[in-house]
């Protein structure tokens, strides 16, 4: 006879499924699935217009009896087609992480079943590990979602073809992209499980998240908000001044943006030469040492979740 | 329950203000208004002084340059100077108001609508001798003027700051330009205070209202312009397509006559963004964008009346849908 599941695995399985059944998180999810789908079909699409605009300025330049570039297009790795997964993912794909965090614990509080758990024979350490299991998966799917359509436009697109090298890299941007959103999706439990409202515990990670992405990349590169929206435009020269020397070693190593943009444009090939992440901490360091201090806050703020308490306490 | 709505002989004259009076009063008392108006504020100055302070090392690698250029016994001509348009250090500002500043709308238009229902008072309120209408009109009137107070404190202090920082001052004229910038950033910023109003008003749960109301802000504030800006060809090589090609721009002009529809999509996508219009417009007046720098401010209102009728629309059909949306008794209540 197969012996009953663990609480554990009962928080985790409870959680998971209530979460999934909320309207705006499916609406949030469905929103970074279609989104990754546009960023597969935008570059391609980008990339096959300049090579039309290539083919019409060659056969132009010819006919005008001018030397005749090489095309832009054959300098540019086929991994950097999806560089524009990697501003969705910063943008919605953080900010569902951050929801699907908070909705984790939020549903609990306020449903008021706290105190219902926390008279089951079942520990605070046991409840915690089971949300932040059902965290994991949840973001593990979508970051795979993301993964299985990266995959496949490589597969369905023609004249692209992947070196071994260049499926390893892609795996290492999808491992960075599920860790990035970890983090958001960690900090959306913390705040969800510490905070006195529903409305708080979702405005300080979506607070957090908008100066993570549109106020330190300013300080740290002078970099404008809509510098954001664009994967090229987003890597920049910080100015040679000794305040954005200062700003890089002071903030460079909080700014997770920057850490994931240039992680990111590394491992699809589209860092411009000379362009370097503002921080002395390597890139994909300042996101697992990010990963595990908001682990840290989310162990923490859950573990100290009062279970006698019902709904908010407002 | 009592419908106030049919007995109209007992309507007083000052509902809307009252209601708007309330509101405003209400939202002063708790800190809410005040932190995010201050969070506004810090990412607006960050970006005019981070600005402020990149142009500032230009002009010493400008001034370096022309020194060592001058030291050789050469002509100092070969090098550019820096540009300096103080009203152009705002840019990074625009752009917070237009990303920051809408969300922020967002949270007002949520919190004017949730707190009722939050406290269980909507229907208490509507059993005063008032119409359904005056109600929603004294909350969105409140909320637009909390926009139009907390933007015109940031706006204000950005001028400040931008006067003493920029050492030649600003003019009637500059000044003239914020304002009108003012203006029109209330009225953008409302577009998103009534989306977020309306659904936290009608759909059912208020929490789910304020999500559903960022997927609009996602999808008009950052997707719509981020699909137009990567499809623009010219954002695909490093420095332009056709710089890299070498290609004057009567021939560039040329050679996308052949890419009319794909230039079609690409502007109507962004088109379809209110905020698109209102970082057109903004930029056009400030000088920000390069063609408009130095021009006069009528012409350049007379270019940019089509942004600014997309944006005023924009917020007046919202309004009116506001407005027009029957209360459903069955949201009256906290969820």
């Amino acid at each position: 006879m197969q012996g009953a599941p663990s609480p554990g695995w009962l928080i985790v399985r409870q959680s998971a499924s209530f979460v999934l059944r909320e309207r705006t998180v499916a609406l949030l999810s469905l929103m970074f699935v279609v989104l990754v789908l546009i960023s597969a079909w935008l570059g391609w699409s980008a990339t096959s217009t300049v090579n039309r605009i290539y083919l019409d300025a060659a056969a132009f330049l010819k006919s005008a009896g001018q030397p005749v570039p090489t095309n832009p297009v054959l300098d540019i790795s086929p991994l950097s087609l999806m560089r524009n997964m990697s501003v969705y993912v910063a943008l919605i794909g953080a900010l569902s992480a951050i929801v699907i965090g908070n909705r984790l614990v939020g549903l609990d509080r306020k449903a008021g079943v706290l105190p219902l758990i926390g008279i089951r024979p079942l520990g605070r350490d046991a409840y915690a590990a089971g949300k932040i299991a059902a965290l994991i998966g949840l973001i593990l799917a979508l970051g795979a979602v993301a993964g299985v359509v990266a995959v496949a436009t490589f597969l369905v697109l023609p004249a692209i073809t992947l070196t071994g090298l260049q499926w390893a890299q892609l795996a290492g941007f999808m491992a960075v992209t599920t860790l990035y959103m970890g983090i958001f999706g960690l900090i959306g439990l913390a705040a969800g499980a510490a905070a006195r409202s529903e409305t708080v515990g979702l405005l300080v990670p979506v607070t957090l998240w908008l100066t993570l992405t549109f106020i330190l990349p300013q300080l740290t590169a002078n970099l404008n908000p809509t510098a954001a929206i664009n994967p090229i435009s987003a890597l920049a020269i910080p100015p040679d001044t000794s305040f954005f020397h200062w700003a890089a070693i002071v903030l460079g190593p909080v700014s997770l943006a920057d850490a994931y943009k240039f992680a990111s444009a590394g491992l699809l090939d589209y860092l411009p030469q000379g362009i370097a992440s503002p921080s002395f901490i390597p890139p994909v360091i300042t996101l697992v040492l990010a990963t595990g201090v908001a682990a840290a806050f989310a162990w923490r703020a859950l573990t100290r979740l009062s279970m006698t308490e019902g709904e908010y306490n407002v | 329950m009592f419908d106030a709505a049919l007995i109209p002989t007992r309507l007083n004259p000052t509902p809307v203000r009252t209601i708007a009076a309330k509101d405003i009063r209400d939202a002063l008392r708790d800190r809410f208004i005040l932190i995010v108006t201050a969070f506004l504020a810090v990412a607006a100055l960050v970006a005019l002084v981070t600005g402020a302070i990149a142009l500032r090392g230009d002009v010493a690698t400008y001034e370096a340059a022309k020194a060592s250029l001058l030291a050789l016994g050469k002509s100092a001509d070969a090098i550019k100077a820096p540009e300096f348009y103080p009203l152009r250090l705002l840019r990074g500002a625009i752009e917070q108001i237009e990303i920051i500043g809408a969300a922020i709308a967002i949270l007002i238009g949520y919190r004017s609508a949730a707190s009722e229902r939050g406290r269980q008072t909507l229907a208490l309120m509507l059993t005063r001798p008032m119409r359904r209408w005056q109600f929603v009109a004294g909350k969105a009137l409140a909320g637009i003027g909390l926009l139009a107070g907390g933007l015109a404190l940031v706006l204000g202090g950005l001028t400040l700051v931008l006067h003493f920082l920029s050492g030649i001052g600003l003019g009637a004229d500059d000044l003239l330009r914020i304002v009108v910038v003012w203006g029109v950033a209330v009225a953008y910023t409302a577009c998103f205070f009534l989306v977020s109003f309306i659904l936290s008003l009608h759909m059912k749960q208020p929490s789910h209202a304020l999500l559903v109301a960022f997927a609009v802000w996602l999808t008009l504030v950052l997707i719509a312009p981020q699909i137009g800006d990567t499809l623009d060809p010219d954002n695909q090589v490093a420095g332009g397509v056709f710089k890299q090609l070498n290609i004057a721009k009567p021939d560039q002009v040329e050679i996308m006559k052949s890419f009319a529809t794909f230039e079609t999509v690409r502007d109507g996508i962004e088109q379809a963004s209110v905020t698109k219009h209102f970082e057109r417009f903004t930029f056009a007046v400030l000088g920000i964008k390069a063609t408009y720098a130095g021009m006069p401010l009528g012409p350049i209102l007379i270019e940019m009346l089509g942004n600014l009728v997309w944006i005023f629309l924009t917020a007046l059909g919202l309004g009116a849908l506001a407005l027009a949306l029957p209360l459903n008794p069955d949201r009256l209540a906290k969820a």
